[in-house]
This record gives C-alpha cells, sequence and structure tokens, in this order.
C-alpha cells in the first residue's frame, strides 16, 4: 500500500467496511472538522455539532460496508450521514411520546352518492348557525372577532377591555361548545 | 404512474442540502420517495453538497475528539429495523379532528418544527373544501386520490407548493378520498365565518 499516494476516501471506506481501524482514524482525520463546521453551518450550536459529528462518524464506521463507490463518491456517502444525522437529530428532540397510538388510514367506507356540493354546504351552514346559538353572548362576541374580523387576541382583549388570558379562555371554551356540537354531524 | 408535478429545483436543493425546514423537508421527502425524476436530482444535488462538505474549512475540534470516537467503535450497535411501509402507514399522527362533514385532518407530530405545521387532510370523494388562502408558504403533496383547483390537477405523488397569494378551492376528484400532507407557516384563512371557524377547530 507504500506507494506514496494517500489512499483515496473511497479507499479508505472500503478498509472500514472490513473493519479496519486505522482506516477509520485517517478518515476521521481527514472529515470529522469538516463535517462539524456543516452541522454548524446547519445552526447546531459547537457542543451539539461536536456530539452530531461523534455520532455521525460512528455510523460511517458501521454502515461503510454499506458503500459502494459506483453509486456515490465518498464524500458524498459522508455528507448524507451527516445531512441524516441532523435530521434525525431535529426529529427526536423534544419527541414527545404520548400519542395516543399512531394509526393509519382505513379505508372508509364512502357513501356511493356523491352528495351535492351545495346542499353540504347550506346544511354544515345550518348546523353552524345552530351551534352559534348555544353560545353565550360574550362567547359569540369573542368568535366574531376571532373568526370573523381575523383580530388577535391581544387586540380583542383590549378591544373588550378583557385580560387576555379571559379573551383565550372565552374563546376555547366557545370553541369547545361547538365543536361538541358539531361533531354530532359528522 | 411518476407524479407529473415537482418541487422547484431551489426547494429540492435545499432538501437535498438538508437546509430546508424539517416539516416542510418531510413533504418534499414524500413527494421524492415516489418520484424517480426527483430522486436522481436530488442524488445530484447530494454529490454537490459532497464536494462543498470536502471543501469546507475544519472546524476546531475536541481535543479527544478522535480517542472518544475509537472508544465508541466496539459498542454493540443498536438494532434498528429500516422501516420500508409506505409514508402514510409510517406517519406518526395526533388524533383526527374533524372538520366538515366528509372531511378530517390529523397533525403529524413535528416537535422539531414547532413553526411548521405539518398534517394530512383527507377529504371524501365528491365533497367541497372551504375557499382558502395561504398566510405563508404552503407544501402539498398527494399521498392518495386527487384533487384540482386553479393551478391544475394533482394526483398521488404530486407536489404543489404556494405562496401567500394564492387563494383557491380545491376539488377532489375520482371515487377515491383525497388524502394530502401538507406544511404550512402560518395559518390558513377561509374566506367567511363558517370556514373560519371550521379551520380553527381543526386547528390548521
Amino acid at each position: 500500500m507504500h506507494d506514496g499516494a494517500a489512499p483515496s476516501d473511497e479507499n479508505l471506506l472500503a478498509r472500514i467496511g472490513r473493519g479496519d481501524r486505522e482506516a477509520f482514524a485517517q478518515l476521521f482525520e481527514a472529515y470529522a472538522g469538516k463535517i462539524k463546521s456543516y452541522l454548524m453551518r446547519l445552526g447546531a450550536p459547537p457542543a451539539a455539532a461536536e456530539e452530531l459529528m461523534q455520532d455521525a462518524m460512528l455510523s460511517v464506521w458501521r454502515r461503510a460496508s454499506s458503500f459502494d463507490p459506483i453509486k456515490a463518491k465518498a464524500s458524498t456517502w459522508m455528507f448524507v450521514i451527516a445531512r441524516n444525522a441532523w435530521i434525525d437529530r431535529l426529529r427526536r428532540e423534544r419527541t414527545e411520546f404520548a400519542y395516543r397510538g399512531a394509526y393509519v388510514v382505513s379505508n372508509e367506507v364512502s357513501d356511493d352518492e356523491a352528495p351535492d356540493e351545495a346542499a353540504v354546504r347550506v346544511e354544515t351552514e345550518a348546523h353552524m348557525q345552530v351551534a352559534l346559538d348555544t353560545l353565550s353572548e360574550e362567547q359569540r362576541q369573542v368568535v366574531q372577532l376571532s373568526f370573523f374580523e381575523d383580530r388577535p387576541h391581544s387586540e380583542i382583549a383590549e378591544r373588550l377591555s378583557l385580560p387576555l388570558g379571559t379573551v383565550k379562555s372565552r374563546l376555547r371554551l366557545a370553541l369547545n361548545k361547538l365543536r361538541a356540537h358539531w361533531e354530532q354531524y359528522s | 404512474m411518476s407524479p407529473r408535478h415537482h418541487p422547484a429545483p431551489d426547494i429540492l436543493a435545499a432538501y437535498a442540502s438538508g437546509t430546508l425546514d424539517p416539516g416542510f423537508g418531510l413533504v418534499v421527502g414524500a413527494h421524492v420517495e415516489g418520484c424517480p425524476v426527483c430522486r436522481k436530482q436530488s442524488a445530484a444535488f447530494e454529490a454537490v453538497s459532497g464536494e462543498a462538505l470536502a471543501a469546507l474549512p475544519e472546524a476546531a475540534l475536541a481535543p479527544d475528539a478522535l480517542a472518544d470516537a475509537m472508544a465508541r467503535l466496539d459498542a454493540a450497535p443498536p438494532i434498528h429495523m429500516p422501516d420500508r411501509r409506505p409514508l402514510l402507514a409510517r406517519l406518526v399522527l395526533k388524533p383526527r379532528k374533524w372538520v366538515a362533514p366528509g372531511v378530517w385532518c390529523a397533525a403529524v407530530d413535528t416537535p422539531h418544527a414547532p413553526d411548521n405545521r405539518v398534517y394530512l387532510l383527507s377529504v371524501r370523494a365528491g365533497m367541497p373544501t372551504a375557499r382558502h388562502s395561504h398566510s405563508g408558504q404552503e407544501f402539498c403533496t398527494v399521498l392518495k386520490g386527487a384533487y384540482r383547483d386553479e393551478l391544475g390537477t394533482f394526483a398521488a405523488g404530486d407536489f404543489a407548493a404556494t405562496g401567500g397569494e394564492l387563494e383557491h378551492q380545491p376539488v377532489t376528484l375520482g371515487d377515491e378520498d383525497c388524502v394530502c400532507l401538507f406544511a404550512t407557516e402560518g395559518r390558513l384563512k377561509a374566506q367567511g365565518l363558517i370556514g373560519r371557524l371550521a379551520f380553527a377547530l381543526a386547528d390548521v
């Protein structure tokens, strides 16, 4: 191997794929600082970039045997690993696991007859009107201002001389009431 | 059938280089996954990014960075089965919300992108949707069924990007429910009180 020329990155990756730690150290020297630099450009703070770079390099070690120099250059392959480490991190960060359980879209049995568009709209509006009638006057007022006049909560609060929290809770109660009413028709 | 509506090159480039907001990236990814043309294009952008990576100045590393890396090599890798189900089955959704008769939506949990609102919208065949405008950028990939609006006909796999200026009323086509994956910045603005309330109830 000692022919004077530095081994190519592709060559290093092939050796890493066979478990060559020396090759890994060489590739690390060549890329770790650049990957950290890339991650910082994407917005990672230095400490996080360092950590992510370590994760990416570990992925390089683990996946090197799947590297195919015919499909991609080493730099492209390394880039994709670094980019995916970043995206995975973004996706995982602060993920709540408190879902009610993932579900997939089932093919609901749909009616054979396509409902007439206008009729549906009229019906919807009639239901909505009934629902609106169930609101108290002060609830109607915030609903009107927020959704019809499209005013921000802060402005509604100012206009009605109410604390912002009151506007928000009033709106929430109103929407809950409307939803409960409306869902009867779904 | 291959999709006919694709993301613009700048969007695809941002996607490939990792700079697209993650919520929007998810929607672009939904298209790219089923689009041979964009997969190829994306790979070309990745090669360019690879070159750029190799040319970047190096950031200073922690003094023991290499030693730390070497020490981790022998740890057993986590068992990680790649999830090969179609995207629609892989998405982690919050509970469905009813929007209007025959219409529901479900938010896709994207805590990594609090400013991008990502959600699935399903419209039953033949159902109208509320005419609405957008307060910001919106990306959409059709996962199932088809719809038509002022911009054309969009079927499964097709991608649409709309800006703040578009006001449209999509109509489903065919006899299949239309299911789309959306990312939006800013809220949708329905025309009229009823539409606004429906959108507010659905939190879109």
